[in-house]
């Protein structure tokens, strides 16, 4: 490879992580990519975006073992659930081909979406994780949302368990821990636009940038 | 990138064409493991007798428990496996491969240990009798202690077939079916001994087939293969074995149950031929559901994507087709049923007493066959269109939520009948049910279309 490099980005729901992540992109000028890593994974695929999009960020369900007509006992190594193209295991295949494509031809920071693990052999890679104070991720949720405190505190819970369980279900590692990334931030301390200044000498150390 | 082909080929090449390709294979191989048990029990019937037979049957919940852990370890390890192998992180996949034969080793003995310090009461509360219980011991004292070979050959075949190679899982499969074969008329009928022959011709059959797995799975130039350090158990990789694992275990553990309430209510109604009887049924009807469960494989990857594609014609076809294939085997069975059931049970048995008994309840049993292949195929169906709790319902209402009520209910008026009547009728009920769903289904993807 060249280069290229690439920034991966977790974050929790209501840290500012997006934006500190477009606002990061923008100052090193590479290309952003969140959601819309969606629409080009179903395009590649033919599958339709509803999808995607009812699986983005969601673990594997428990899956029933297509074991119909076991009325009848039997032992069998001929009924497992293959090839179902709808399940998140390989929608999330799908998608991390689509990532790894992309980062392939350019330099690109990516929000969410395992993309640290799925990009773990790029040889130039920073992962970088985005935390916030409990009450300054409900303000800001309350900011964007018309929604009231004890909502906003029910959304970030509900974010929580779902983003780590589909980041470790599929990374074999902890969503949110600091062994796992290279730099994790609590972007309540500084404020988004600090922060991002802040990210961006570590970025660069991290990769020789001048 | 051979999935991007596969896909494509789902969305374009015609349907017929797809569904011969991906449901053949499927079809083998289920073929295949049903034919196991049918030469087993013709074996033990013609050669060691009827009451045996009743033996056999008895030890049948014994072996859907064995088969819920196999299949909880296999299908969990093997959905994790093949997520691992997409993302090209292969020492992650033979981590789980290590601790796949870890859980196995642990798993088998352990369930080996807690059935056997317990085998009688176990088998009295299954049905045996002072008859019955020297046959299904014997067998079952054997087919325990080779238990955690068992296991290891159940997980590691699910490994392979995860890992690339499902053609040679299905050797491995067809294998064990052709040594087993070979060695039950030595065991039973050279060497005399009896329904214990029968046990060992199946753990040395599996045994087999397992020293070939490890030497596949020993193999250095394939990407899934052993090696030092990966038989420590993980926690994240037990847990999310264990979480995938855990519906198509509790489906086995249900029919585990089901079964015992027939082969109990059999017993106190008819007596220990009667449970033979239902074993003889059971091995016959098998081999239908697991043909028709072929199909419903074959048609899981096409319908998926094409639901996923918008290609709400393809899917219809696609649907149409697996219920005709299906519907062709259910009815063929069910003729047999019905125009010569004596036929069928004759290769099992020489005993009048077995014979009519298991006549009649064929034809009880296969009496609504001709609709079940609908069934079967609507709930896969469901499945695969990634709408998992319909397909889980669906399922449980022809194995659980219509049979159980009218297997307790129904012997109390009809006897032993009742018990034989209980399956068709939930067959009926589940049918309908499924109708229904599927209409409504058909009528929102009309409304989502225009």
């Amino acid at each position: 490879m060249n280069d290229h490099y690439v920034i991966n980005l977790g974050r929790q729901l209501g840290s500012g992580g997006k934006e500190i992540g477009e606002k990061l992109a923008k100052a090193l000028n590479i290309a952003f990519f969140d959601k819309e890593l969606i629409k080009l994974a179903s395009d590649e695929s033919g599958l339709c975006k509803e999808f995607f999009e009812k699986a983005d960020e969601r673990a594997q369900q428990t899956m029933l073992g297509g074991l119909f007509g076991g009325r009848f006992p039997f032992i069998s190594d001929g009924t497992l659930p293959y090839g179902s193209f709808l399940n998140n295991d390989s929608l999330f295949k799908i998608q991390s081909d689509v990532i790894r494509s992309l980062a392939e031809n350019q330099s690109c920071l990516f929000v969410g979406r395992c993309a640290d693990y799925i990009l773990r052999d790029h040889p130039r890679h920073v992962n970088i994780f985005i935390s916030a104070s409990k009450e300054a991720r409900i303000a800001r949720l309350m900011q964007l949302h018309p929604i009231t405190e004890e909502q906003a505190e029910e959304m970030i819970e509900k974010a929580d368990k779902k983003r780590s369980a589909y980041y470790n279900y599929y990374s074999y590692k902890t969503w949110g821990a600091a062994a796992t990334y290279h730099l994790c931030v609590d972007s309540s301390v500084m404020g988004i636009d600090k922060t991002v200044e802040y990210i961006l000498q570590f970025v660069k150390h991290k990769l020789g940038l001048a | 990138m051979s999935q991007k082909r596969n896909a494509t080929e789902l969305g374009t090449q015609p349907i017929g064409k797809l569904l011969m390709q991906y449901a053949i294979p499927a079809i083998i191989a289920m073929t295949a493991s049903s034919l196991y048990n049918m030469v087993d029990s013709i074996f033990i019937g013609q050669g060691v007798g009827p009451l045996a037979i009743s033996g056999l049957a008895i030890t049948f919940p014994f072996m859907n428990l064995g088969a819920a852990f196999g299949a909880m370890v296999g299908v969990g390890a093997s959905t994790l496996i093949s997520v691992k192998l997409g993302q090209r992180d292969y020492g992650t996949a033979q981590t789980v491969l290590g601790n796949v034969i870890t859980l196995n080793l642990i798993i088998g003995i352990a369930f080996s240990i807690i059935t056997l310090m317990f085998l009688d009461p176990i088998l009295y509360f299954f049905g045996a009798s002072a008859d019955t219980i020297g046959y299904a011991r014997d067998y079952m004292l054997i087919i325990l202690a080779g238990n955690v070979f068992s296991h290891m050959y159940f997980g590691l075949n699910a490994v392979l077939r995860a890992s690339g190679h499902p053609q040679k899982a299905m050797y491995a499969t067809i294998n064990t079916v052709v040594i087993n074969t070979l060695l039950d008329p030595l065991f039973i009928y050279v060497f005399d001994w009896g329904i214990r022959g029968a046990a060992i011709a199946t753990i040395i059959a599996q045994v087999i087939s397992l020293v070939w797995q490890f030497k596949i799975l020993t193999d250095k130039n394939e990407l899934l293969h052993l090696r030092r350090g990966i038989y420590h158990l993980q926690s994240k990789i037990v847990k999310n074995i264990i979480a995938i694992g855990l519906s198509p275990f509790c489906m086995n553990v249900a029919s585990c149950f089901i079964v015992i309430f027939i082969n109990k209510g059999l017993k106190e109604y008819d007596g220990d031929l009667a449970i033979g009887a239902y074993g003889i049924v059971n091995r016959l009807v098998f081999i239908c559901v697991m043909i028709v469960m072929g199909i419903t494989q074959g048609m899981q990857p096409i319908a998926g994507y094409n639901f996923g594609a918008q290609q709400f014609d393809r899917v219809t076809r696609v649907l149409k087709l697996s219920i005709y294939g299906a519907t062709a085997m259910t009815t063929l069975t069910f003729l047999v049923g019905e125009l010569l059931p004596d036929v069928a049970v004759r290769l099992f048995t020489t005993d009048e007493g077995l014979i009519s008994r298991a006549a009649d309840g064929f034809r009880i049993v296969v009496l609504f066959f001709p609709i079940v292949g609908f069934q079967m195929v609507t709930s896969n169906f469901f499945q695969s269109i990634g709408m998992a709790n319909k397909a889980i319902f669906l399922s449980l209402t022809r194995q659980l939520l219509f049979l159980l009520p009218c297997l307790i209910i129904l012997p109390t008026f009809m006897g032993a009948a009742g018990i034989w009547w209980s399956m068709p009728i939930s067959d009926l009920i589940a049918s309908l049910v499924a109708g229904v769903l599927l209409y409504k289904q058909f009528q929102e993807f009309k409304y989502q279309k225009s």
